[in-house]
């Protein structure tokens, strides 16, 4: 039914800046605190009490103008939107609205071999509002003013994607390149990177239908959620012959079902203008430049560069620059060893990743013992302990137990490399089988498997399989 | 001019307007707007919107915290406040 049916998806993304302190005020930014912990006199809305622009947060939103292609504007504006709620103190949210500091950027979404430009029209810098908890008390609302203030840049999407994979795709990307450029700890559940999704429907090849805003999800399940609900009622709406009305939405997370705000009969007036108590923002072109060396390396140009300079395979150099920490990691292994660059990738999304996941633990606090495992994977890469000894010393590296040197020692899990040693044993090994040499003379492969197994339990599985392997093909063909 | 819906804007406002006032105040919203009409004589067609009368850049700071005041002084004009949060009529959407 829904077959020749699209959806028109544009987004709003709220990204919170993780400056030290808040947009117009030098109250901490930070979450989690006690109730009112961070307010000032500003950010609770006391009449008399003057913002003052925090340059932390034009230096970042300058930022993302670099990673997300946007033009950076010298002139933006910030203007008073109005409106009424208790988590609001002032009465009216700054934001920008006529003169955004960031226009007309766009960032590459990639889903397998498909590549899609996702245009974006503006992003803004904007206060967030406070907190308000309902269900303490039945008659009262809590207000945690903590939160208002805090440095918000509202990214506003083009309606260019087409279904909830793309949507999750595109913050996805969004939040990857926010926490690379280290203006966004890109932590949802806690509301740093937040969406509203509008959406609309058409027949494939028709005009653009009448839109519905969702608000304020917070997590890729609801979003997904959220849209394929939408999709579907306002299909159903106009199957039954009637017409979508332009409404912000709620998403209702116990029910997974959208519906709309109460105070629909009063559309939103905002009557925003500029704010008097702020200067207009003006930027130098020097200053602007001045920013650009503070953006490093995005996602792509090192995924490039894993390619070119290290050759890993697209897949493994894909997990390893989905997050900052992990290439971090990285590189700095391949700075500190001479190991083979795809090696230690191998590891790292192997043995290492799964480690990590297991004890759930942050990357970055192996950041100091890269030097140690970088010592394990050259005794594996030089043959010197085998690969299976190597994945039984990895998680006592990592613990710190010890030097993996030491370790080796203490288990005495070093191989055997000696030729010498090594053909006694094999030539002891091969006395009495006569007719299992003739049979794999006669071209029985499966002899040679059993052949290495006696010759490695001779060892007591120290011996180095290579090796082995190569001597004996020698003795056997004799 | 537009008309002026009266019910709207003290509803914006957050005022109670008895209905038998909604006229006298619908027209003297019209008087006012009519007399800020005046401005729309000045021909602007070339002249650049000004948003600020001082030709000066926003006045900035750095990124940096100071705490000014405690949570008590924060919360010592609340009507009501129930722990360290302000208590409010209920408002939910």
């Amino acid at each position: 039914m829904s077959n020749n049916w699209e959806m028109v998806i544009g987004l709003e993304v709220h990204a919170q800046l993780k400056t030290s302190s808040k947009l117009f005020s030098s109250s901490p930014n930070q979450f989690g605190s006690e109730p009112n912990e961070n307010v000032n006199f500003i950010d609770s809305g006391m009449p008399g009490m003057l913002p003052v622009m925090n340059f932390g947060c034009i230096e970042m939103a300058i930022k993302t103008g670099y990673a997300l292609n946007f033009r950076i504007n010298k002139h933006s504006v910030f203007e008073r939107k109005n409106y009424f709620y208790p988590d609001l103190p002032q009465g009216y949210q700054i934001s920008q609205f006529e003169f955004p500091i960031l226009s007309e950027g766009y960032i590459n979404i990639e889903s397998g071999d498909n590549k899609k430009k996702i245009r974006i029209e503006r992003a803004h810098l904007e206060q967030d509002a406070g907190k308000s908890i309902h269900d303490i008390d039945p008659k009262y609302s809590f207000i945690d003013l903590n939160r208002v203030g805090t440095p918000l840049l509202e990214i506003v999407s083009y309606p260019d994607l087409s279904s909830a994979d793309e949507v999750i795709n595109y913050i996805s990307s969004l939040r990857q390149l926010l926490m690379y450029i280290d203006v966004c700890d890109g932590n949802m559940q806690e509301g740093s990177l937040r969406a509203d999704v509008n959406l609309s429907v058409r027949k494939k090849g028709q005009e653009l239908g009448t839109r519905c805003e969702i608000k304020n999800l917070n997590s890729f399940k609801f979003i997904k959620q959220a849209i394929e609900y939408e999709f579907q009622r306002q299909i159903n709406i106009i199957d039954g012959g009637g017409e979508i009305e332009q409404n912000t939405m709620l998403f209702d997370t116990s029910t997974g079902e959208t519906r709309a705000m109460r105070s629909k009969e009063f559309s939103h007036d905002y009557r925003y203008f500029p704010d008097p108590d702020l200067l207009p923002v003006n930027l130098s072109q020097e200053q602007i430049d001045k920013i650009k060396p503070l953006v490093g390396e995005l996602p792509q140009d090192k995924l490039n560069k894993y390619l070119d300079n290290y050759s890993l395979d697209k897949d493994i150099a894909k997990i390893i620059i989905a997050e900052k920490q992990n290439a971090n990691l990285f590189e700095k292994m391949i700075s500190e060893s001479t190991v083979k660059p795809k090696f230690i990738a191998a590891w790292l999304v192997g043995d290492i990743f799964a480690f990590i996941k297991e004890n759930n633990i942050e990357v970055n606090s192996l950041n100091d013992k890269t030097k140690d495992i970088t010592d394990l994977l050259r005794l594996i890469s030089d043959d010197v302990i085998s690969n299976k000894a190597g994945k039984e010393i990895l998680p006592k590296v990592l613990n710190g137990e010890g030097k993996p040197s030491e370790i080796v020692q203490e288990l005495g899990l070093e191989q055997v490399s000696d030729s010498g040693e090594l053909e006694k044993i094999i030539d002891e090994a091969l006395v009495g089988e006569e007719e299992n040499i003739l049979k794999f003379q006669g071209g029985s492969d499966r002899v040679l498997g059993y052949f290495v197994g006696k010759c490695l339990k001779a060892t007591k599985g120290k011996g180095n399989p290579k090796l082995i392997n190569k001597i004996l093909l020698e003795r056997l063909k004799k | 001019m537009s008309d002026i819906d009266i019910k709207r804007i003290s509803y914006l406002a957050k005022l109670k307007l008895p209905s038998e006032k909604e006229e006298f105040y619908s027209n003297s919203l019209k008087d006012i707007i009519k007399w800020v009409d005046n401005l729309k004589k000045v021909d602007t067609s070339k002249t650049e919107p000004l948003h600020n009368v001082t030709e000066k850049t926003v006045s900035i700071r750095n990124d940096e915290v100071s705490k000014s005041n405690s949570v008590d002084d924060v919360l010592s004009n609340a009507p009501e406040r129930a722990q360290n949060f302000f208590k409010v009529p209920k408002v939910v959407e």
